[in-house]
Formats: C-alpha cells, structure tokens, sequence
C-alpha cells in the first residue's frame, strides 16, 4: 500500500528526466560539451594507458629531455606533441595524469558536500521552525564569505595533501547545496502526498528519504554539475599558489605553477596546454550544466 | 529600523566572537607553537623558557583570554619574518589591493554594461551570440592562467607592459596610488583587468537579464507608443531601471574582488594584502596568517553589515523577515 503511493511519483520523473537529457542531446552546443567531458572523464580514468610516457617514474625521466618544445623528440624516441617541461617530463603525460588528480579532488569533494548539504537541508526543511532558522542562518553567513578565501584560509591552517584540499573544497561548498535542497524540499514538503504519508503515520526518517528525496533531487544534478566545474577552478587556484596538492601529485593547476618559472624565458608552453585542458574541462562543464538547468526548469522549457 | 540595525550588529559581533574562536583553536591546538618558536637541539630547560615567556604554560581558556585582550588594542603579536606588528603589516598593504578591485570594478562596469544592454535589446542576432559565449569563457577561464598568458603575450612577446609591481605611485588628494603616474597606470592595466574579466561576464548576464526582464513591461511599451526614439528609451527609461540591482549585485561582490585579488596578486607580485598572506603561508608566519583572517572577516561582517541596513531600508520585507529571530 504505501510502496503503490510512492512509486508512480518517481517513476514519472525519471521518465522526464529521460527525455530531457535526450532532448538535450540534439543541441549541437551541448552534444560537443558533452562528448568533450566524456572523452576528458576517459583519460582521466584510464591515464596510465593512455599517456605515452609515466611523467612520475624517475626511471623514464631524464633531465636530457628538458624543456623541448612541442614536437621535438625525446631521448628515447617518444615524440613529445606539447613539449616537454624543465624536469624532461612530457607535458601532454602530465596533464593527463594532472587531469586524474583534478577530477578526483573536485568530484569527491563534491560527493561529500553533496552529502552534508543533503542531510542539512532536508533536516531544515522538514523541521521547520527553529532548527530551519538556525541551519539557514550559519549557511548565510558561510554563503557570505568567498569560497576561494575559505578554502585558503582551511589549507592555511590545515597544511598541504589531496585529502586536505577535498576536506576543504567539501567545507567550502556544503552550504550551496544546502540552501538548494531545502528551498526545493520546502516546496515539496506543502504537496499531498507528503500530507498522505504523514497520514499513514510513516517515520520522519522514511518520509524524507523515500518520498522528499527523490522529488527534490533535479535542481541538484545541476547544481552538482556546475558545483564541480567551480571546484576544478578553485583546486587549480589553490595549487598555483601553492597550498593545494602536493609537488608529487600534480594537479592541472600545479603543472601550470611550475611552468610560471619558465614564461619568462619563452618556455610558453609548460603553462600553455595544461591552461587549455582545464579551460576546456571546466567551460565543457559549464556549457552542460547551464543546457540542463534550462532544459529541467519547467518554466524556461515551456 | 533601529532594532533591525542592533540586530545584525549584534549578530556580527557574535561571528567575529566565534571566528576569533575557532581562529585560535585551530592555530594554537594543532601542533605545538613552541616548536615553531624554537630550534629543534635546544634544552630542554631553554624550551620550557620560551613557553613560560609566551604564556604556553597556562591553561587554554587563560591562553584565549590573553589572545582575545590583545586583539581588542589591536595587538595580534609580531610577524615572524618581519618582526614587526602583523596588524600594521596588513593595514600598509591594504590600500594597494584596495586599489587594485576598485580599479577592477570600475573597469567591470564600463566594458560590461554597454556589452550586456546591447546583447539584451539584440538577442538574436550574431553579436549577441559571441558576447554571451564569450561571457561564458570569462567565467570558466582559470584567473590565474589568463594572467600568465596576458604576461607571455603582453610583456614577452610584445613587450609593452611591465610583468610585475606596482610601479611609481603618486599623492594626490591625500591619496597615494598608481593611477596618478604614468608608469603606475602601466602596471596597473594588466592586473586590474585580469581581475575585472569575471566580475565583466556577471555584469554582462545581470545587464543582460534586467534588459530582457525591463523591455516587456508596460512602461516601455508606453514610451514606445509616445514614439520616444530607442536610444531615448535605453537611455532614460531602461538604464536607471537595470541600474540598481547591478549596483546592489557589485557592492556585495566587493568583498569577492578583495578575495580574488589575491591570486592576481600572486600573478603580478602586485604588493597588497594577497601576496603578503600568500607568502606568510609558504613562510609559515602564524602572526600574519591570523591577523590577515580576521581583518578580512571585519571586512567582510562590515561590507554584509552595510549591504543588509540599506537593503532593510529600502525594502520593509526584509525588516519583517528578520524579526523572526
């Protein structure tokens, strides 16, 4: 009985969000951001077979190979397309392996904002009242303050490592995702069927996860997708000035960092690529998430 | 209206009360501040002196309370690099980067607005198209990387700019800044307008969104039916209309500018308040670390302080809102 109230809801919104997304694909804008942020997802995943080179065995590295620009060949006969930098490593290997460590950072730190924005929200929006006011409030006042300026300041305090800087960008971006669930839960929570299931005297706990829950959830894909292209940004800022990841685990901001060193003396290309690769993620990000904020809000779709 | 305004004062002291807290717990109890104090083969007996001296030896809460009496007379201890007060450090270093995001900001809205309110009354057509695409590069382009390659383009390969510093300042007024010499305006153009470009692509999509919101409603369809001329129309009827949310928008987005700053800073060498707490961090200078965090949140708890009064002000909504605290 109560499973027949909850399912068709769902059922319906997953079959529109079908047809969006397909919808959305016939777009010529968002098919090649889409493609592209597939295509970066894949080297990303699989580095260590796409790269021509590992840039972080030392075995392979040789200081013989260093700054060759694009297209020059290495020591050992591997071509080095986007050159090489001041270490000998090849540049196109290490954004490849950059693009690993960028993506992993910005996505799980994602995933654990997403998961205390979650949890807040929904506690504010269904309690209401004081505990809502309370909540709102600290939000308000983390919301105030800039996320790169947070961040720094937590890293400041925290030290360098990976791990730092998801904490980080997770503490700098759980309010956002708060404040968009509870205002879409807030409107859910007024419709009938959350007043049906109260009827039924089902638990505070299974209202919220099976009937609230899944009903507010679009507004948060785009959220997600833009909040993730914000914290690519915001990492590869963090390790340029040096407080993000570690020389050892080179982000795409780190790799562009270290050829800082070299742009005076017409080494361009050390920051040059790795500068595209991440404009390109991030734009490609963008892009999508501002064609899937249209496309799943009833009233600009109409 | 008085009540609402002790309100959020109130409010703001308690913020800057629990920053303060949480500040010193994270500097004072992760890690031992001696260690950083003194050399590592020193006695034991010199280390147990030099935490007698900074008062380490007492309870935490005695520690905070020394701390919080110090900040009040502006005493947030001696930089370690500088060895000099770390508040009057931060308080030299601020007009440049004050400087710098304004100069951003005035540079946002002159190259902004036109672009905006043109790709609004033409939505259709191809200009519009490359201004909102570029709107969106603006927004995705990492500012610290736009900076390095406005440095290889401008200062290497051209070599028309200065790469770095903030040049020969001049007084004017009573005021000392860049902008009244020559050569500091050369070494302001290129960071001010790395600055600028995100807050330029904001301008464009607030301009450009009034415009769209504006132009359907009645009182320009009246103008028009009065047969006003359309540059007539924009500039006295649609301009002031689009103006003040745009306005409200930036002087909330001050505070993000002075964040910002401190990459392009970094960028540029440019000698504000960025780079000092940049460098403070990389030199582990604890002193300057803690005095940059809470003037910056001073900062901030003023500017959201001012933002909320005249908002309350203006609009009685807001007023009543927030009597349900």
């Amino acid at each position: 009985m109560k499973k027949i109230q909850a399912t068709p809801m769902i059922k319906e919104n997953n079959r529109k969000f079908t047809n969006v997304i397909l919808k959305n694909l016939s777009q010529p804008a968002t098919l090649v951001s889409g493609i592209l942020l597939l295509l970066i997802a894949f080297c990303a995943i699989f580095a260590p077979l796409i790269a021509p080179t590992n840039p972080y065995d030392l075995a392979v590295v040789s200081i013989m190979d260093g700054r060759l620009a694009p297209g020059e060949t290495m020591f050992d006969g591997t071509v080095a397309w986007l050159g090489t930098d001041g270490a000998g490593r090849d540049v196109l290997s290490a954004i490849i392996y950059g693009l690993r460590t960028s993506l992993t950072v910005a996505v799980c730190s994602a995933l654990i904002a997403l998961t205390i924005g979650l949890l807040v929200g929904m506690t504010a929006a269904f309690f209401g009242g004081r505990v809502d006011a309370f909540l709102m409030r600290i939000v308000d006042i983390q919301l105030s303050f800039p996320a790169i300026l947070v961040a720094l300041v937590l890293l400041a305090l925290l030290g360098k490592g990976i791990d730092k800087v998801i904490i980080a960008l997770a503490i700098v971006q759980w309010a956002i995702y708060a404040r968009t669930v509870r205002a879409s839960a807030i409107v859910e929570r007024r419709k009938e069927y959350i007043e049906a299931a109260n009827c039924l005297g089902l638990s505070s706990f299974r209202i919220i996860w099976k009937h609230l829950l899944p009903n507010s959830i679009s507004p948060l894909i785009v959220l997600a997708t833009l909040q993730t292209a914000h914290s690519i940004s915001i990492e590869a800022t963090l390790s340029f000035l040096g407080v993000g990841v570690p020389i050892t685990e080179p982000s795409l901001g780190s790799l562009i960092a270290n050829g800082f060193d070299y742009i005076l003396s017409g080494a361009y290309w050390i920051t040059f690529f790795p500068g595209i690769m991440l404009l390109a993620t991030v734009a490609a990000i963008n892009i999508f998430g501002d064609h899937l904020r249209v496309l799943l809000n009833p009233r600009i779709s109409k | 209206m008085l009540t609402f305004a002790i309100k959020r004062i109130m409010q703001s002291v308690v913020v800057l009360f629990v920053m303060s807290l949480i500040v010193f717990s994270m500097v004072n109890l992760i890690g031992d501040p001696v260690d950083m104090l003194v050399n590592p083969e020193s006695l034991p007996e010199e280390i147990d002196r030099v935490r007698q001296d900074f008062g380490l030896d007492q309870p935490v809460h005695i520690q905070y309370w020394k701390f919080l009496a110090g900040a009040m007379s502006g005493d947030l201890g001696n930089s370690f690099i500088f060895g000099r007060p770390a508040l009057t450090l931060i308080i030299e270093r601020f007009p440049a980067t004050l400087e710098l995001a304004t100069s951003a900001l005035i540079i946002a809205i002159i190259v902004g607005l036109p672009l905006g309110i043109y790709a609004g009354l033409n939505p259709d057509g191809w200009g519009a198209r490359i201004i909102m695409g570029g709107s969106v590069l603006g927004i995705s382009i990492p500012t610290f990387w736009l900076g390095l390659m406005m440095i290889i383009v401008f200062s290497v390969l051209l070599g028309w700019l200065p790469v770095s510093g903030r040049g020969e300042t001049a007084n004017f007024l009573g005021i000392e800044s860049s902008i009244f010499t020559l050569d500091g305006l050369r070494h302001l153009i290129m960071p001010a307008f790395n600055l600028a470009l995100f807050k330029i692509s904001v301008v464009i999509r607030l301009a450009r969104a009034g415009v769209e919101e504006v132009m359907a409603l009645d009182f320009i369809k009246f103008a028009r039916a009065r047969g006003l001329s359309s540059q007539r129309i924009v500039r006295s009827h649609l301009l002031p209309n689009i103006l003040i949310p745009i306005i409200t928008v930036l002087a909330i987005e001050f505070g993000t500018l002075i964040a910002f700053a401190t990459v392009t800073e970094s960028v540029f060498a440019w000698p504000g308040l960025g780079k000092l707490v940049i460098d403070a961090i990389v030199n582990l200078d604890r002193p300057i670390v803690v005095a940059y965090l809470l003037f910056v949140v001073t900062l901030f708890l003023v500017l959201n302080l001012i933002v909320d009064i005249i908002y309350a002000a203006l609009d009685p909504r807001v007023r009543l809102q927030g009597d349900d605290l």
